[in-house]
């Protein structure tokens, strides 16, 4: 195993312990919440993973369609990126239809990451949300996804990928990427809420 | 990262009341809260959802940032990164400055309406946060003059208009007297601490202040349903503007109160006036305050005349509303509670001509006067600009009378109505259906 592949590794697993205690702390000390349901939480959970997550019941998706979808394609390409790295760990050999489709992903998901950098630069309302952080880790991914790609055209690139994923994992907990962790905890608790009180799932569309 | 304790709690830059602000955020830093803080990734696309940034477009109404407006300081106080490079995640310090900025977008940039968390990206639940951020504010007494000054009402005479016992007694015995007379029967009722009644009905304050006929017509209601109910002459506030004002103790001692007089009415089911954020705040919220359930059922008028209409317990005559009318869902009622198809219901079966306001139900616009702005004086004028959304959605279904199931909203929508000369009528659902009531 070569250095830089150690690296990742160590960091990888200090991050995914970091970020374990996070998901452990955010599902712990909720007070009790004695109050009579109205509906059903499990329902109003599987209806905030489904449902709920429709890009036709959200404003933030059906009234900004090309940021949607460009969001949708980004994460996409970080969640290949990580099936890449897993790959390349385990030296499994794929078949090439899927190191270009791979490819093509890849392409979709940078040339996604730019245009949200972009938008955030030059949109006035996101200038005024964002601090450091959000350009910093919109960045470092979209870095993240370049070199994932090149690594599928050459061996020789290995090293920096690895060291540039052991910075990027080790960065994961410092800023807003660890929303990776919180976002499927939001999702609950908004289906725990919603469904509760027999908001979820709607029973008539608007 | 997360500690479980703040570092900086002596920081020798922290006033003593800035200090309690801190600690009760380390007080309430739940699982679910630390979830929701966590999460945004100020995608900026919350905007549209709520009704202030529609109207200003000025970013400092973004939901995005009232998020931020609690969550930076989160990050200051409590993670390793905004101790150490505050500027790199946002984090800010609980400073003089960030203080007032919570206050003016906090309590006078939002209504606790929660559109926003319905359609956040990711899931955040916005209003809540909004609401952990007023209980801050709460704790170190800067809850604005007019909002404090409801709950102190509340506390001291025990509803939140302060009317005394005797005048509130003499408005039920003459609304008795008038109900008798306009249903002919002598027996008819409008019972005061009558115990063993099957219910015990609340009422908004403003109803035997200002809207006595709303409760003629809940009365009416229970008359033609045959009910066993009562009202009390202590504790009768469906209320709880502790909700608003973000201080839990005192929604607590509110909730108490009318727990204990339930209890010793004997009632087994509460039934809350039409109110949005009462019922929220009593069936929801006050469990959880007090720790305690509740040993009688708690529901909403609204779910009990549906029930009525739907076990036949009264009749209605849609004939007798022909006028266009629409709906206004209220925010707490609808989109914190669940009682969302059960007004559609019972306008369907009291009117003829019944129209959608767009858009309805969970994804309707607040009226601008929840979240206690009725009661803050001092941001009047910007609840009264953002209600052009809604004065434009009346204006649009052509309905000549508006039906909302909330004393709250009928009080905004009344002014709404005036500022914006939309030429309608609001009315209560009580109202409307005691309007198309066939008593036998």
């Amino acid at each position: 195993m070569q250095v830089s592949e150690t690296v990742f590794l160590i960091s990888f697993c200090i991050s995914a312990s970091i970020l374990f205690l996070m998901f452990i702390k955010a599902i712990t000390r909720n007070p009790i919440d004695p109050s009579e349901a109205k509906g059903s939480t499990i329902k109003g959970i599987v209806y905030s993973f489904t449902a709920g997550m429709s890009p036709l019941k959200k404003e933030t998706a059906n009234k900004h369609w090309p940021t949607y979808i460009a969001g949708i394609c980004y994460h996409f390409g970080i969640f290949l990126g990580f099936f890449w790295l897993f790959i390349h760990v385990s030296n499994i050999s794929l078949v090439s239809i899927i190191y270009s489709f791979s490819r093509f992903i890849f392409i979709i998901s940078i040339i996604s990451g730019f245009g949200i950098l972009l938008k955030r630069i030059i949109n006035k309302k996101l200038r005024y949300l964002s601090n450091p952080d959000d350009y910093i880790s919109n960045t470092l991914v979209t870095g993240f996804l370049i070199i994932s790609l090149l690594n599928l055209y050459t061996i020789s690139l290995r090293p920096l990928l690895w060291y540039y994923s052991a910075f990027l994992f080790l960065y994961i907990p410092v800023g807003k990427l660890k929303h990776a962790a919180y976002f499927i905890l939001a999702r609950i608790y908004l289906g725990l809420f919603y469904g509760k009180r027999g908001v979820w799932p709607l029973a008539k569309e608007n | 990262m997360a500690f479980s304790k703040r570092k900086l709690k002596t920081d020798k830059h922290l006033t003593e009341n800035q200090k309690k602000g801190l600690d009760l955020l380390d007080e309430k830093l739940s699982g679910k809260l630390l979830t929701h803080l966590n999460s945004c990734v100020h995608c900026g696309l919350c905007g549209e959802s709520c009704l202030y940034y529609l109207y200003y477009g000025d970013e400092k109404y973004l939901p995005g940032n009232k998020v931020d407006l609690i969550s930076r300081i989160y990050r200051r106080y409590h993670t390793v990164t905004g101790k150490i490079i505050p500027g790199l995640v946002g984090a800010k310090n609980f400073d003089d400055d960030t203080i007032q900025e919570m206050i003016d977008v906090i309590y006078g940039g939002c209504t606790m309406c929660g559109r926003c968390s319905m359609h956040c990206s990711v899931g955040i639940d916005i209003a809540f946060l909004v609401r952990t951020a007023r209980s801050m504010l709460a704790e170190m007494d800067l809850v604005p003059e007019g909002l404090q000054s409801t709950v102190d009402t509340a506390v001291k005479t025990g509803n939140n208009m302060g009317i005394p016992q005797e005048d509130y007694i003499d408005t039920i015995k003459w609304l008795e007297e008038d109900l008798q007379m306009e249903v002919d029967d002598p027996n008819a009722s409008i019972p005061l601490d009558k115990k063993g009644s099957k219910i015990f009905y609340t009422l908004n304050p403003r109803e035997p202040k200002f809207f006595p006929l709303s409760i003629s017509a809940a009365a009416m209601i229970f008359y033609a349903a045959k009910e066993s109910w009562t009202l009390s002459s202590h504790f009768y506030d469906v209320t709880n503007y502790a909700y608003y004002s973000g201080d839990d103790k005192i929604g607590a001692l509110i909730t108490d109160r009318l727990r204990k007089e339930v209890e010793n009415m004997g009632a087994e089911t509460l039934v809350l006036a039409e109110c949005g954020h009462g019922p929220r705040a009593i069936r929801w919220e006050g469990p959880r305050w007090t720790q305690k359930k509740y040993p009688f059922t708690t529901i909403t008028l609204v779910e009990l005349i549906a029930e009525y209409i739907r076990t036949g317990r009264i009749k209605l005559d849609p004939k007798k509303n022909t006028e266009p009318v629409t709906l206004h869902d209220p925010c707490n009622l609808v989109r914190s509670g669940g009682v969302i198809e059960e007004q559609r219901f019972i306008l369907k079966h009291a009117v003829t001509d019944f129209v959608e306001m767009y858009p309805n139900r969970e994804n309707n616009f607040c009226c601008g006067g929840g979240g206690g702005q009725l009661s803050m004086g001092e941001y009047a004028e910007r609840r009264m600009d953002v209600a052009q959304l809604k004065a434009d959605q009346i204006r649009e279904t052509g309905a000549d009378i508006v039906v909302t199931p909330c004393h709250n909203c009928i009080d905004q929508l009344m002014e709404v109505n005036k500022d914006y000369e939309l030429g309608v009528k609001i009315k209560t659902m009580a109202e409307i259906v005691a309007d198309a009531l066939v008593l036998d």
